[in-house]
């Protein structure tokens, strides 16, 4: 076994790849927030349960944006506020463009995606045991959320709105969707932002 | 710049190095096979019982992922034999889609593993050689019904991820620390997808049975 340690990031590495990270994780809890105003996301048009993902998934990037801001001051970094400037104008082109519930499925897989491989990067490369299970943490929920949205992603472009809801009818259901959710054997990285990009 | 290419050695070229091509090759990025094709015989238990195993540094951490995710595909092989006896009644093809999908899936991660303890001459994990292996077959062994075959999955993924992910943390080596943050997230992704079959899409809660596992459950 190599005997070397993780990685040459320093402090100064990890506090810029925390702070790209909470850029990632500020602009995904905008864009939910924002798609639950959308009639698709929240409104007449909305699909219930595509609804409540939306609503958990503020939550849950809320808790992560705190534990990572926590993190970045602990580093000696300044708190990142600001949304992630690479994927704020991708969204903001979009938002206009949302029409039908797979419109605000497609927009957030995107950002999830993202977020998932910029922290399962932060995972394996972030110089402290702490930083690095944080990293995963975060990153493994937003994985989580990668795969139901993949899910009804797969659901609402078959045209099968009527079987995304909770609990699912499970006879229905296409065998393919008990696989889609996990495309990869290994999570991928080749998205992942790099650090100076959110910093 | 320089910092992007760290990144992305610590992730590929570095896992490369230390894992070999086996280990890649055991661990592609190849979708999961979509319908319950592998070896139906596989699921029975293997007892271990070698003489102890003198890992040493990260390598008994890496011993203990590869006997913790050895125990996830050999569980759900077992579900998908449970689920073609009848005995469980009519179980739905997304069910067993699931199970063989994550299953093939946990075999590989277990294939990773292990190409990394050969790779540093250490031998491989056999079997599943764990404390709990008893107590988790006996609760597959209790399932009635195919949404108890979905929450033992919950379960068996928050074992096996979160078993994974803390070893994640504290590995000193860039290879096992690289596989770790590459394969916890997919055993969330399993979790996700099971929670979702059951009807709780944004999340369902493990019973104590998905508690992560420590150092201390490997018997090998």
């Amino acid at each position: 076994m190599n005997p070397r340690g993780i990685g040459a990031q320093t402090a100064g590495d990890d506090v810029a790849a925390l702070r790209t990270a909470t850029a990632l994780v500020v602009l995904a809890q905008s864009t939910y927030r924002t798609l639950q105003t959308n009639t698709a996301g929240g409104g007449a048009t909305a699909v219930p349960l595509v609804r409540d993902l939306l609503a958990a998934a503020v939550v849950e990037l809320g808790d992560a944006r705190s534990a990572l801001t926590a993190a970045t001051t602990g580093a000696g970094g300044r708190a990142q506020t600001a949304p992630d400037p690479a994927y704020g104008p991708v969204v903001d082109a979009a938002l206009p463009t949302v029409r039908t519930p797979a419109d605000v499925v497609g927009l957030v897989l995107t950002l999830e995606d993202v977020l998932a491989q910029t922290l399962v990067t932060d995972a394996a490369g972030l110089s402290t045991p702490a930083l690095r299970a944080l990293a995963l943490r975060v990153g493994s929920e937003s994985a989580a959320r990668k795969a139901t949205l993949l899910m009804v992603n797969s659901l609402l472009s078959a045209g099968r709105a009527d079987l995304v809801v909770a609990p699912p009818d499970l006879a229905s259901l296409p065998g393919g969707i008990g696989t889609v959710g996990f495309p990869d054997t290994r999570f991928p990285t080749a998205k992942a932002a790099p650090p100076e990009e959110g910093n | 710049m320089g910092f992007v290419l760290s990144r992305r050695r610590v992730l590929l070229g570095s896992a490369a190095g230390l894992l070999g091509v086996g280990a890649l090759a055991a661990c592609s990025d190849d979708p999961p096979a979509g319908t319950p094709s592998a070896s139906p015989g596989s699921p029975a238990p293997t007892p271990t019982t070698s003489a102890r195993v003198p890992y040493v540094g990260d390598q008994r951490g890496v011993a203990l992922c590869a006997a913790t995710s050895a125990l996830a595909a050999s569980l759900y092989s077992g579900a998908v034999l449970a689920a073609g006896d009848g005995r469980l009644g009519q179980v739905p093809g997304v069910v067993t889609t699931f199970l063989s999908g994550a299953g093939a899936q946990h075999t590989e991660h277990a294939a990773a593993w292990n190409a990394l303890l050969t790779a540093a001459g250490a031998p491989a994990v056999t079997g599943t050689p764990l404390t709990v292996e008893s107590d988790r077959r006996a609760a597959l062994g209790r399932a009635a019904a195919p949404t108890d075959l979905l929450a033992l999955a919950v379960d068996v993924e928050a074992m096996t991820g979160g078993t994974v992910a803390a070893r994640a943390a504290e590995f000193t080596d860039p290879g096992a620390a690289a596989l770790a943050a590459t394969l916890a997230p997919v055993s969330a992704m399993h979790g996700a997808t099971a929670a979702f079959l059951l009807g709780r899409p944004t999340g369902a809660t493990p019973s104590a049975a998905g508690a992560p596992l420590g150092l201390d459950a490997l018997t090998s």
